[in-house]
């Protein structure tokens, strides 16, 4: 970010830029929440977008290249919508944090996109004055001013633009009509004075030094924001009929509930069904082209650590893009459809019982296709505690890169013989019976943390319920291209250190003819020192070195045990890897690594995400630590029990 | 923040009436809001303010109301419901 942005604040900066005369203008699109403004966003951006982490904070941030009428390029930074600048959630204070000019690394913005939705004009003319209060340049945009129209209200835009003292385009979020309008605003931005920090800008939902109690500096803006809105000639759409009648079915005390279920069960079936054609399509790609490679490349230490390490290593985490995939594809299209919303009042009730809120339920949904896109789902949740508590169990979801050690030890240990009449099998059941342990987990974590370290008194839980709509393709589309830029990225980054690391121990310390036999390598000496530990648990330093190398990524294990059993391909449908394990291991304590892996947080990946979001080491540590005692007391149940 | 409960009318000739005993149609002004400030706020952000018209117009099927404020719907706790003080419109014959 900071190398393509040379006009940073201060002299040098300065310096740079009147050397090259190179002005990458930062404009920022704000909203409110309830209102998408990713659609706008995509419509001006197209492709030429990217994820950005800014330093010091923890949401990733969507800046976009503008090709304006010129020639020129200008960025474009959608900011997470909000309600207000109380700055509650992490979301509404990044939003402040980049509008005020204190984020690093980034340019303060030269002028603000102000995206509202015109059906609500008196509702969001309550966000639109302290951004008007910040004295940039700003453009208003009255999004879905067709449906204003449709639902037989008006405004006069003339009216509202002298009123409010800014520019106002109108658009329409289904036809995109109108984004010329803004890209003929954004052509005229200025750079403000390159190096001088703006007027120290603060912005809050109350004016700053007003000596009026809250409750009467917002009646105060309101009395203010019924001027303009009569001075505008605003009259309220009626009703949307559409949004009444599917209400009446999805909100309904009967129905409601029911449709909710079918929805999870759908994105279930989704992600454990209909990915598995793709899975094994990507499976096959990763063992034919490391086949080729190992075909290609002359044997060697270099061909073992790219085609045993970083190939495999890369391709056991490539295969879950499609589960996670589809799984966004869902959450984007019950998002979008405005039926989530619905989603969340309807859990509310129950979420609530627990200790958390109707807002956990998307984060938690998502858990059971990986732990790292729900922990930053949480970010919606306005209470901090409720974050919290809904980010600290949600690794106990049973998320998609458990499956695979599952499915070996289940094929592996479980006879394949009927529980519950010829539908549910024994193997079904384990199944099930691990999912239920990871709800019950969470559950009753939630619940003492609530009571505890997360104490206090009932928070409100306040829904917006956006009108119905049908999901616009393109933005899915970008959805998921983006969230699978997000995924690959992370799996290439630590999938691969930790390829590399494991190889490398495997092949030290080096004897006459070669790498040592892998009981005798560092990897084998580490499994060797945990083997006390692990022995109560009927684990062997082979699962103790297995449990090591999971701590980075669970299904891990799966080729871990294959290296160290010498049985070339480990997957979970390797029969010769199961005929292995069923000698080490009983029973009793492959039920015990089970229970191990539905409780253990061995996944890098969350714990890193963990610090983040949370902005230290407690909470990741606690978490680790808690879920790792859970792991070990519950595996030693699971032995003493199955024998 | 003040954590002073906000009150709205120091006048309230009316018995003590709460958003959550309003029945499903009947459109009512929201007189104060029984609540500390902190709690208060994100009421206030989405127009939840005194004087305001508050219709609640459906149940979710956890009993919870769901309400219709400046034309957008909002949904919320019945705790919280019965934390918003309100008045009838219709007997004091300014609904205009």
């Amino acid at each position: 970010m900071s190398e393509k942005h040379p006009a940073g604040h201060g002299v040098a900066g300065a310096a740079v830029l009147a050397a090259d005369e190179v002005v990458w203008l930062l404009v920022a699109l704000v909203g409110s929440t309830i209102f998408r403004k990713t659609t706008l966003f995509n419509r001006l951006t197209g492709l030429r977008q990217k994820v950005a982490n800014y330093p010091g904070v923890t949401v990733e941030k969507y800046v976009g290249l503008v090709r304006l009428p010129d020639g020129r390029d200008l960025d474009l930074v959608d900011l997470p919508g909000v309600h207000g600048f109380s700055a509650r959630t992490l979301d509404e204070r990044v939003t402040k944090d980049v509008l005020e000019g204190r984020v690093e690394g980034l340019r303060s913005p030269d002028a603000i996109v102000l995206i509202v939705d015109a059906t609500r004009l008196e509702n969001q003319l309550m966000l639109v004055e302290p951004v008007l209060e910040l004295e940039l340049p700003t453009l208003l945009v009255l999004n879905m001013a067709d449906e204003l129209a449709e639902r037989g209200g008006t405004v006069d835009d003339a009216a509202l633009a002298e009123r409010l003292g800014v520019r106002i385009v109108r658009t329409s979020a289904r036809t995109g009509e109108g984004v010329d309008g803004v890209v003929r605003y954004l052509a005229e931005v200025q750079p403000h004075a390159p190096g001088e920090r703006p007027v120290e800008r603060h912005l809050s939902n109350v004016r700053k030094g007003t000596p009026l109690p809250v409750v009467d500096a917002f009646a105060a803006r309101r009395r203010l924001v019924k001027q303009v809105v009569e001075a505008a000639d605003f009259v309220p759409p009626g009703p949307s009929p559409m949004t009444e009648r599917l209400d009446s079915v999805f909100l309904h005390r009967f129905w409601g509930p029911l449709l909710f279920l079918g929805v999870v069960l759908l994105v279930f079936q989704s992600i454990f069904t209909w990915a598995v054609p793709l899975m094994d399509g990507i499976d096959w790609l990763i063992v034919t082209s490391g086949d080729w490679l190992a075909a290609t490349l002359p044997p060697g230490w270099f061909r073992s650590l790219l085609v045993d390490g970083v190939w495999a290593g890369v391709g056991s985490v490539v295969i879950f893009l499609p589960q996670i995939l589809i799984l966004f594809l869902f959450l984007g299209i019950l998002e979008d459809s405005g039926y989530m919303a619905r989603a969340a009042v309807i859990a509310d009730r129950s979420m609530y019982r627990v200790g958390l809120q109707g807002r956990a339920f998307l984060p938690l949904l998502s858990g059971y296709a990986c732990a790292v896109p729900a922990i930053l789902a949480a970010r919606t949740i306005d209470d901090e505690r409720d974050r919290l508590a809904t980010i600290f169990v949600t690794p106990f979801m049973t998320c998609s890169a458990r499956l695979p050690v599952y499915a070996l030890l289940i094929a592996a240990f479980i006879p394949d013989e009927p529980l519950l009449g010829p539908f549910v099998g024994q193997r079904a059941g384990v199944m099930l019976g691990l999912y239920g342990l990871g709800i019950v987990a969470a559950v009753s974590t939630a619940w003492v943390l609530k009571r505890t370290l997360l104490r206090a008194k009932p928070t409100s839980f306040l829904m917006e319920l956006p009108p119905y709509r049908i999901p616009s393709p393109r933005t899915l589309a970008l959805r998921l291209l983006d969230r699978s830029r997000i995924f690959l990225r992370r799996a290439g980054r630590i999938i691969f250190a930790v390829a590399i690391v494991l190889w490398t121990l495997t092949q030290f310390p080096r004897t006459e003819v070669g790498p040592p036999e892998i009981e005798e390598s560092a990897l084998g000496r580490i499994g060797h020192v945990i083997e006390p530990v692990i022995e109560p648990l009927g684990f062997d330093w082979r699962i103790g070195v297995g449990l090591v190398t999971s701590l980075a990524a669970r299904e891990v294990i799966v080729g871990t045990l294959g290296t160290i059993y010498g049985v070339e391909t480990a997957d979970e449908e390797s029969v010769a890897l199961q005929e292995i394990l069923r000698r080490d291991l009983t029973t009793g304590s492959a039920i015990g690594l089970l229970v191990f892996f539905a409780f253990a947080l061995q996944c890098m990946s969350t714990v890193a995400v963990m610090r983040r979001e949370t902005a230290g080491w407690k909470w990741p540590a606690l978490q680790f630590g808690v879920m790792l005692c859970l792991g070990y007391l519950g595996a030693f149940a699971a032995y003493r029990i199955f024998g | 923040m003040q954590a002073l409960p906000v009150v709205g009318d120091a006048v309230t000739p009316e018995p003590d009436l709460r958003l959550g005993d309003i029945p499903l149609r009947q459109e009512v002004e929201l007189v104060s809001i029984d609540l500390p400030a902190d709690l208060a706020e994100p009421l206030l952000e989405r127009g939840v303010l005194p004087g305001c018209r508050i219709c609640p117009v459906r149940s979710s099927p956890g009993g919870d109301p769901i309400v219709s404020i400046d034309g957008s719907l909002l949904a919320l706790r019945r705790e919280t419901a019965a934390c918003l003080c309100v008045r009838l419109l219709s007997s004091l014959r300014d609904a205009g």
